[in-house]
């Protein structure tokens, strides 16, 4: 009497969420085409791919962060600050050595919030949002509140620099999204980061090393940040005490459109970078189109909500009670 | 006595009910009948839909299909109000309660939903008095949050939950789990008390003792089907049940193990001595040797899960030794039990063992995973082991890319014993390693464990269930308040015997008391103690003036002829017996008010000296009943 569970001819990628996502995705870049005949051509497509690199860059330390059940709010203040001490490092440091030391400053940031998470067991929500406060605060004092230009030109080379007539900067992107993918299936440390969210003290007692790969995530998203707001840096040229201003805000709308749940446990890089996508192509669009930029704020709000809406309508029937 | 036309009119009806779970039946045509007076006992192995079947009653789940009678009338299902509001309580498996609130507030929480004004000072009382029932009141604090309960003081706050609802119908989802033998025999009181009061109840057990114990009938579900409803309990043996169960005949689950010959030649596996974790381990002391299945026992709460978790490195430990193959392991983590060999199946299976998030085959592979040593997951290290383990303990092979939630208890229980199997272990700690599981599941662990013991890993087995430690284990060690207290071999044990040297030392120490008051007025020494057939099980001693030694410790078993007064003991009469040697003892018979053998009381003195009459010792044990604090005595 009893039915089985196994999927006959359906492969089973086909029935997660991430492959829902891959299609909400290409049903809203044929929607945006027919709207507007300039979304779909090279142009527009490397513009969305460029405007992907930095929410991408966030997006996937926040995934990290999100998968062993954290959140981090601090990640557009640590960006801001970041960038404003790249900033100021370019200018007595050598380029490399100047991006290593601002990378370095995220880490020592995300260390600092993850040891009071991890160690102290204070909530991830409380001690990001101090370092959020901290973090902007921060970087008002030390730019003396006035944006930085006047960078050296070198550091245009890190974007404008092409790849078989790619962007460096799009290459990036995706061997971060390929390299975190192969981490988090195929390492013990990725696969620690899915036990720790999903149940802490079974990963403990199975010898895991759950403390450190409770930290790692946010020293890994600290450091991210630093890494997108130098590519941010290389193309506008200028740190301003105000950048990434809620970025954390897209990263997590991101994160949680590519099917992770808030819980930990659940959650795929290769969603992440769907949700991602979506939210830029979502923003690519509604400029395309001329919506105000005030009116797109409730535009995304609402295609946010709808998308998860209806990821929910059409698990409804086989979730369990 | 009432109406017996209207007695035997059952309270509650449920004909042909169907639920499904997605596409899987969960139930396929249940029928169950409950009556007032009457205890039902609810039985199926695991998945059987037991469970599903009482939430189905207590309209904790809508009914797919099918009929609902309660008091004549259909029973608006669905709602978990309704059903308490008309007078349907459940004692739930797994716990309903709210983590963070107070005993107290969760012992009222069904009140929060009615109308009316609540009184605080009222419903302390009442707890009190339901607590107080369950022999609980002084050890379970009302304004502790749920949370910080153990997994038995938990279940007694969903017992009491559902007795202060006074309800018509109480359906108890698997209440004894995590309970002592006390504490089931305090609950079986309840249970009787409010059967003959009037009321309804279904009682589900995997333990058929109990079932055979308190029901008046059965009702046996099979893959979601009633295959027999209603059978008195008193016509039937356990392999009629078992058969009904399963559909065919399982012998004996406790086949005793073939002891190792010289198995006390085989090299100590795990050596313990004087673990602390305060506060609730204080001195525990054992060994195990290769090839051996150790039993730990002793009531829930008495620091053996505790203990367990300080040797793992799951708890700070503040002193003591723990030597693994004659190797101290750090107290650090669970790693570095783990490297050192040991391995353990926690208690709770949901919370401490399944990732939930990931599959089947993951969650085998976890332990092996942690111990592997390199930036990949080392799954391919034990390939061809798990391929054995699976086949051997018939997972299914397709499967494996499943949500191990989607399994019954008993397979989940198989894939977690396998996550340690597999990283071949010298020593294996299992917390009740069948709570929750079915029958024939439990033999199936009971032979695997024996198999892998006879290979020479070294088992240590803890269990509330006090058949289950002497029919599996080869020696066991109780530990009572955080001591270890008695170290027997098994087959010198039985379930009574185990039952008193577990209790509480709160309850002993009265005895104990006892005995030093006697050698203090008469000298000599005083015992209390078990006689059975040949042997003496020692439960306290104390020694007065002008005693000759006698050798006695307690927590130790003697044979009767061994001792320095043999023919006292073989005797077993109340009465004075003189030895050869010219010295006498008097025994006296110990019981407590329910008239429950509790063993023999006795006093010898060296010869020559002048014994009281076995009534005088009688009368002056009576008054240690006295007292209400003697409560926890009732054995």
């Amino acid at each position: 009497m009893k039915a089985t569970y196994r999927y006959f001819a359906m492969p089973r990628f086909t029935s997660t969420l991430e492959f829902r996502m891959l299609g909400l995705a290409v049903v809203l870049a044929l929607i945006l085409s027919f709207i507007s005949p300039y979304f779909f051509t090279e142009r527009n497509v490397f513009n969305i791919l460029d405007q992907s690199v930095v929410l991408g860059i966030v997006a996937v330390g926040m995934t990290l962060v999100i998968l062993t059940g954290g959140i981090d709010l601090s990640v557009g203040s640590v960006a801001g600050l970041t960038g404003i001490v790249l900033a100021l490092l370019l200018k007595e440091f050598s380029i490399p050595l100047a991006i290593a030391l601002a990378i370095g400053c995220g880490a020592l940031i995300g260390l600092f919030s993850g040891v009071l998470i991890a160690v102290f067991g204070l909530a991830p929500f409380v001690v990001t949002l101090g370092v959020m406060a901290m973090g902007r605060s921060l970087a008002y004092i030390v730019s003396g509140q006035r944006s930085i230009s006047g960078l050296p030109m070198g550091l245009q080379n890190i974007v404008y620099t092409t790849l078989l007539g790619i962007p460096t900067n799009v290459i990036f992107l995706l061997a971060l999204y390929v390299a975190t993918w192969a981490w988090l299936t195929y390492s013990k440390g990725g696969r620690t980061i899915y036990a720790v969210g999903s149940n802490l003290e079974a990963a403990r007692a199975a010898g895991l090393n759950t403390l450190f790969y409770s930290i790692f995530p946010y020293v890994a998203c600290g450091a991210l940040s630093a890494t997108a707001m130098t590519f941010s840096l290389a193309q506008i040229m200028s740190a301003d005490p105000i950048g990434g201003n809620q970025l954390e805000l897209d990263a997590i709308a991101a994160v949680v459109i590519g099917g992770a749940s808030l819980y930990g446990g659940r959650g795929t890089i290769f969603g992440t970078l769907m949700g991602v996508l979506i939210m830029v192509m979502i923003r690519n669009g509604l400029n395309l189109l001329g919506v105000s930029p005030f009116w797109q704020g409730t535009a995304i709000g609402a295609i946010i909500i709808l998308a998860l809406l209806a990821e929910r309508l059409i698990t409804w029937k086989s979730r369990r009670v | 006595m009432v109406n017996s036309s209207k007695t035997h009119e059952p309270l509650l009806v449920a004909r042909g009910v169907t639920r499904l779970f997605g596409t899987a039946y969960a139930l396929s045509d249940a029928s169950i009948a409950l009556c007032r007076h009457e205890i039902c006992g609810l039985l199926g192995a695991n998945g059987a839909g037991k469970s599903t079947l009482s939430r189905i009653v207590c309209g904790h789940l809508r009914p797919s299909s099918g009929e609902i009678l309660f008091k004549g009338a259909p029973l608006i299902a669905g709602s978990a109000r309704d059903a308490l509001r008309s007078g349907i309580a459940l004692v739930a498996q797994e716990t309903s309660l709210a983590p963070d609130m107070s005993v107290l507030e969760n012992i009222f929480l069904p009140s929060y939903a009615m109308p009316g004004r609540l009184s605080f000072s009222q419903l302390r009382h009442k707890a009190q008095a339901i607590l107080s029932e369950l022999g609980h009141d002084h050890m379970l604090p009302l304004d502790i949050e749920v949370r910080r309960l153990s997994a038995a003081q938990r279940q007694l706050v969903e017992i009491a939950k559902a007795l202060a609802l006074n309800a018509d119908l109480v359906i108890f989802d698997e209440p004894t789990a995590s309970l002592s033998p006390i504490e089931v025999d305090r609950l079986f009181d309840i249970m009787a008390r409010l059967k003959n009061s009037g009321k309804a109840l279904a009682f589900v057990s995997h333990r058929l003792e109990e079932v055979f114990a308190i029901t008046d009938r059965v009702t046996i579900l099979r893959e979601g089907k009633t295959v027999a409803e209603g059978l008195p309990t008193a016509g039937l043996t356990q392999a009629d049940v078992i058969r009904h169960m399963v559909g065919r005949d399982i012998g004996n689950v406790y086949r005793k193990a073939s002891s190792l010959a010289a198995s006390n030649e085989q090299p100590v596996a795990l050596e313990v001595t004087g673990l602390n974790a305060s506060p609730i381990v204080r001195n525990v002391s054992f060994m195990v040797r290769k090839g051996e299945i150790l039993g730990l026992g002793g009531l829930v709460g008495a620091g053996r899960t505790e203990s367990a978790e300080a040797i793992f490195g799951l708890r700070h430990r503040n002193g003591g030794r723990i030597l693994v193959g004659g190797k101290e392991i750090p107290p650090k983590s669970p790693i570095a039990a783990i490297r050192a060999g040991l391995g353990m199946v926690a208690e709770d299976r949901r919370a401490q063992n399944i990732v939930p998030d990931m599959t089947v085959g993951e969650n085998l592979f976890l332990a092996q995973m942690g111990k592997h040593k390199g930036f990949g997951r080392g799954h391919s290290a034990r390939r061809t082991q798990a391929r054995e383990l699976i086949s051997r303990l018939g997972l299914p092979t397709d499967r494996m890319e499943a949500n191990l939630l989607h399994f019954s208890g008993g397979m989940q229980q198989k894939v977690i014993i396998a996550r340690w199997l597999l990283i071949e272990p010298e020593v294996l700690i299992l917390d009740e390693p069948t709570k929750g599981v079915d029958i024939g599941t439990r033999q199936a662990i009971y032979e695997l464990l024996r198999e892998v013991a006879e290979k020479g890993m070294a088992v240590v087995v803890i269990s509330s269930d006090f058949g289950e430690l002497l029919g599996l284990c080869e020696r066991v060690v109780v530990v009572s308040d955080g001591y270890t207290i008695a170290d027997l071999p098994a087959s010198l044990l039985s379930e009574e015997s185990l039952t008193l040297l577990a209790a509480p030392r709160s309850s002993a120490e009265r005895n104990a008391a006892f005995l030093r008051d006697l050698v203090a007025g008469y000298g000599g020494t005083a015992f209390w103690g078990l006689i059975d057939d040949d042997r003496f099980v020692c439960l306290a001693v104390a020694d007065g003036a002008r005693s000759t030694p006698m050798g006695l410790a307690a927590g130790h078993v003697y044979l009767a002829h061994e001792t320095a007064i043999p023919l006292a003991l073989e005797g077993r009469q109340p009465g004075i017996a003189t030895e050869t040697d010219g010295r006498s003892t008097v025994l006296a018979p110990l019981s407590n008010r329910r008239g429950h053998d509790l063993g023999w009381i006795g006093l010898t003195l060296p010869p020559g000296s002048k014994l009281p009459k076995a009534e005088t010792l009688s009368a002056r044990m009576a008054g240690l009943f006295d007292t209400p604090q003697n409560e926890k005595i009732d054995a």
